[in-house]
């Protein structure tokens, strides 16, 4: 009997906290959205994805012309990493509330190979004909096309008009200047992504291809790192901070940090994206008028060579409409008006190589039309985020004086062969 | 709440002639109360709390590329946690940080608190101050502290005319600023636990106290402190279980540059940015249960004050 | 240790109108002081509200900053000032968020209340066996690194349609915040003297009716500190809001998430100007709910007299 009792109370108790729980249902609710009928769900972030951003613009022009497959914004957070988690989830569980996925270029290896992705090889030449070869590589791995290109991204060296007559086309130039200048005018040298995190192996990445280096073979089946190109990067970066050159918080500057240092006239150079030009253009200060963007110099002064960001459209694998969706992310890749639309609405560097020519009145589309030919993806690996990490480990001390940077190349390699079977 | 309307009707009457088996009777229903006033909140912390521990601890023995499973691993992925390096400096860190920040914490805390039980004139505006840190949210906390502290454009800097002193980036100082932060944000929280502790402590154990000369420190140290002495220990056991598993103050300031990788950081590696699901779990698990072993120190502690003290206090 | 003297028992126990003013315990009033006491005073009461508040000073001047140039030099009073900031923060259904926060927040507080003071009753001081390893047990709850929640969780919410409801917030935020609460409660009802109890028990009354009508009102301080603290951390935790609740503002989405949504003019810019100004924006009723809260953890004080 008492056994009776005692299950009842517990019992009670049960229902008291179920009570509690299911006492307060909320107005919300419902509405997963996005499964089923005609509708696409683009899941993209950044502030173009915002209310009156040109994503939004993109979105509203295909819904005019295909009534049937209305396309809507799903608005992801700012930051890349919170963009990757929330669409991993998603797709981790195979959910299908998203059709098309906003993949930044270092991605595709990674959501192919989870098989998240439809593969886009029936469509692979409508793309491959029209897309810079930079931004088109970017969406493949394993020589199958996985994403459209949709927008691509650059590095600038900005400069200071009123203090350089010519930018320099080396790097050790580049120093020797910022270092004159930047005690002539008691003002920092030069200014870029310098703390850890993946801008900080895009910025290295750049003086070590500029210096004729290169991480994989051309089919991305063998390791091709070498560590004394590697080592000479490293070293460039940690004699620039001895003697100067950096400014002082390199190594703790991201982009937007970057752009206030130079904006505020702190500095003399900036590597930069082109995003910034028209921020600094508008920004009130001195600087305003008196700085031009010109390509990334090289440790030979021959070319220019940058790492190239951006944007790609793919499909995902759970769509309730992949026709429809895999049509849109074509469509955006390869309309010349949505092309133009990026760079006239939001200084978004197109894919489409085409569109530059009628873009050259504008400097910055200019300067990309020049520089992006040129520019290299970083290898959109499954394990890119696992080799940035490593070099992020082991560069990053190196150049600060905490560690060896011969040693520092000889880790990166050794990571690197373990990448490849 | 109909629930126990139920339970107090299972009472039985007050008021019989039996005396050790009437005591024995309320004995026994007691037990049931209490566990009927224990079972909704087990309940609600096993539901949600239960699962992910034991998802963790299964998948923790699973091998995987990436994301695929590969089958059965037994402990390679506790060996593999265990023997990484990075293991043990962002467990030093952890115990660095944690230790600085809850001391400092406690102690300024302790100070807030005091300040607080007093009565002067302005307290309500310095009350609302003390808790301004607090309500801040952490990430935006830490983002405030990464520009207060950054030398570009350096606030901190120009404020003390530090010229150009790089606090985030370089070893020490790393560590020290995010420990500041931490502490700033929540030095408070030790605060009202202890605010609250003061106010339960009856103001007659003072005048007795005062009627014996006591000195100001004396009264503090020989009456105030065993009286909050549980306050105290509940204040500091989940402070140091939160510092334990610090993740946004490095992360955004640091993002976990310069020995300042804290064991959530490493965690939040292996579960999501390089996803292995079952390195990431064994790495979970492991930092539960040490976080887990440091916490029963101060349960036990705690608990020969609250559980095993009332049979003293009869 | 925890439970006080006798007299001081007796004392409580003598009528609610003494209570209040004799369970106070402050130094100051009493004592005659020295004008060096008072400067002394004044100074660190100076110093402590610069600690704190300074920042949040910082925090306004910011967001008050116009354009692009708030992190263009650090003299905070440097213009152009406008109200930009906080106009663009309410274009963005901000006012969404905060009903959100302010609901998901208020459910766990009161679920953690009703449901963690029973708990903490019951092993304070009803006769329940190993409650050692039941605290033990509760503790751990809170302990697993956060972020390795997130996964299972996730697939769990989603097989439950608790994605993107507000149950989907407080459900957890309850479960997590138990253990403070019961841990807060539990210390607060066993200072509390067992002779109040007893005596209501031998007068015919139920240990429920001790529970509420002599233990929960005199362990208020207690009560209501753990209740700012379920509330402020409800509202400020942002990993698993950003993950179960991540978009839709109409929905569930709470206001640290709507801030990480905000995003500069341009990509890779900072939008340092609305989150300052929404970090302003919130603080602003926080520390109101704070206050409220506080005053009735300090109510016994306020009820005294005030001197200098």
């Amino acid at each position: 009997m008492n056994g009776l009792t005692n299950r009842a109370l517990w019992a009670a108790g049960g229902a008291l906290v179920l009570v509690a729980v299911a006492a307060c249902t909320p107005g919300g609710g419902g509405d997963e959205g996005g499964e089923g009928g005609g509708e696409l769900v683009w899941a993209i972030g950044g502030s173009e994805a915002q209310p009156g951003g040109v994503h939004q613009k993109v979105a509203e022009k295909w819904s005019e012309e295909n009534p049937d497959t209305p396309i809507r914004i799903e608005i992801l957070p700012d930051e890349a990493d919170q963009q990757r988690e929330q669409q991993a989830l998603e797709l981790q569980a195979e959910g299908s509330n998203f059709d098309v996925l906003g993949m930044d270029v270092i991605w595709t290896g990674e959501y192919s190979t989870n098989g998240w992705v439809e593969s886009l090889e029936d469509v692979r030449e409508d793309i491959e004909s029209v897309s810079l070869s930079g931004a088109f590589e970017s969406a493949t791995w394993g020589g199958e096309l996985w994403a459209a290109p949709f927008n691509t991204n650059a590095g600038f060296l900005y400069y200071r008009t009123d203090l350089v007559d010519e930018p320099p086309t080396t790097w050790d130039e580049l120093c020797e200047m910022a270092i004159e200048i930047g005690e002539q005018e008691n003002i920092g040298g030069y200014v870029g992504q310098g703390a850890r995190y993946e801008g900080f192996v895009v910025n290295w990445l750049e003086l070590y291809w500029s210096g004729g280096g290169e991480l994989y073979n051309e089919d991305q089946t063998e390791v091709a790192f070498d560590t004394d190109i590697a080592t000479q990067a490293t070293e460039f970066l940690a004699n620039a901070e001895q003697d100067g050159c950096l400014t002082p918080g390199f190594n703790t500057a991201m982009e937007d940090e970057a752009r206030n240092v130079f904006q505020s006239g702190d500095a003399v150079f900036m590597r930069n994206w082109p995003s910034f030009y028209s921020v600094v253009k508008d920004g009130g200060t001195p600087v305003a008028e008196n700085f031009d963007v010109a390509p990334l110099p090289t440790f030979t002064g021959e070319g220019t060579i940058s790492a190239s960001g951006g944007f790609n459209l793919a499909v995902s694998a759970f769509s309730d409409n992949i026709e429809g969706a895999k049509e849109f992310v074509v469509w955006a890749s390869t309309n010349e008006e949505v092309q133009t639309m990026l760079a006239t609405d939001a200084s978004l560097p197109p894919t489409m190589e085409s569109v530059y020519e009628d873009l050259s009145d504008d400097p910055v589309m200019a300067l990309l039309g020049e520089v992006l030919p040129d520019a290299k993806p970083r290898p959109p690996s499954p394990q890119w985020n696992e080799i940035s990490v490593e070099m992020q480990r082991a560069l990053f001390p190196a150049y600060n004086g905490e560690g060896d940077p011969g040693e520092a190349s000889q880790a990166v390699l050794d990571f690197l062969e373990t990448t490849v079977e | 709440m109909t629930a126990t309307t139920t339970a107090e009707e299972q009472q039985p009457a007050p008021g019989g002639s039996d005396k050790p088996a009437k005591a024995r009777r309320r004995e026994m229903t007691e037990t049931t109360l209490g566990r009927v006033f224990v079972s909704p909140a087990i309940l609600l912390m096993a539901l949600v709390a239960l699962f992910p521990v034991i998802y963790a601890f299964v998948i923790s023995l699973q091998a995987y590329t990436g994301r695929l499973n590969e089958g059965f691993a037994g402990v390679d992925n506790y060996v593999t946690a265990l023997t990484n390096e990075r293991f043990w400096t962002s467990l030093q860190f952890t115990l660095i940080f944690t230790v600085a920040s809850v001391a400092a914490e406690f102690i300024i805390g302790l100070g807030f608190a005091l300040l607080m039980n007093q009565a002067f004139r302005g307290r309500g505006l310095t009350r609302a101050a003390i808790l301004v840190p607090w309500v801040i949210p952490t990430v935006i906390a830490a983002q405030m502290w990464f520009f207060m502290f950054n030398v570009t454009p350096g606030f901190i800097n120009s404020l003390f005319g530090l010229g150009d002193f790089n606090w985030l980036g370089q070893s020490g100082w790393a560590a020290f600023t995010i420990i500041f932060a931490d502490v700033w944000k929540t030095a408070p929280f030790v605060a009202l636990l202890l605010l609250a502790g003061l106010q339960t402590i009856p103001g007659d154990v003072y005048e007795g106290a005062r009627v014996d000369g006591a000195k100001m420190f004396q009264r503090f140290w020989y009456i105030t402190m065993p009286l909050l002495k549980p306050a105290i220990l509940v204040a500091l056991l989940f402070r140091t279980v939160e510092a334990l598993r610090v993740y946004d103050l490095p992360q955004v300031m640091t993002g976990g540059a310069f020995d300042t990788e804290s064991l959530s950081i490493l965690v939040q590696q292996y579960v999501v940015r390089t996803p292995d699901p079952g390195l990431g779990s064994a790495l979970s698990t492991i930092t539960f249960a040490l976080i887990l072993g440091i916490g029963l120190i101060f349960v036990n502690l705690l608990g020969k004050d609250l559980v095993i003290g009332e049979g003293e206090s009869k | 240790m925890s439970t006080p003297t006798p007299t001081a028992a007796h004392q409580r126990s003598e009528g609610k109108a003494n209570k209040s003013r004799k369970k106070k315990g402050d130094q100051g009033v009493v004592e005659q002081k020295s004008a060096a006491q008072v400067w002394g005073k004044s100074a660190m009461l100076g110093i402590i509200l610069l600690w704190c508040l300074f920042p949040f000073f910082w925090l306004i001047m910011t967001s008050l900053k116009k354009g692009n140039n708030a992190l263009n030099s650090p003299n905070i009073f440097e213009g152009p000032f406008g109200l930009q900031n906080y106009e663009a923060v309410f274009a963005q259904d901000f006012h969404l968020n905060l009903r959100n926060s302010l609901a998901i927040a208020g459910i766990t507080t009161i679920l953690c209340i009703v449901v963690g003071s029973f708990a903490a009753y019951a092993l304070a001081r009803l006769p329940l066996k190993r409650k050692i390893l039941l605290l033990g047990g509760v503790l751990a709850v809170s302990l697993f690194p956060p972020v390795a929640l997130v996964p299972p969780l996730y697939e769990l919410w989603r097989t439950l349609g608790l994605l993107n409801t507000w149950e989907g917030l407080y459900i957890p935020y309850t479960s997590f915040t138990l253990p403070l609460t019961i841990f807060i409660l539990t210390t607060f009802f066993a200072s509390i003297p067992k002779d109040l109890e007893e005596a209501a028990r031998v007068d015919g009354a139920s240990p429920f009716k001790a529970f509420y009508k002599i233990i929960l009102p005199l362990a208020a301080p207690g009560v209501f500190a753990a209740a700012i603290i379920i509330f402020v951390s409800a509202w400020n935790e942002f990993l698993l809001a950003s993950t179960f609740a991540p978009r839709n503002p109409e929905i569930a989405q709470t206001v640290p998430v709507a801030i990480a949504a905000f995003t500069g003019a341009v990509q890779f810019q900072r939008p340092v100007g609305t989150i300052t100004a929404a970090c302003v924006v919130v603080t602003i009723p926080m520390i109101i709910v704070a206050l409220l809260f506080q005053k009735r953890i300090v109510s016994g004080l306020t009820a005294g007299s005030v001197k200098g």
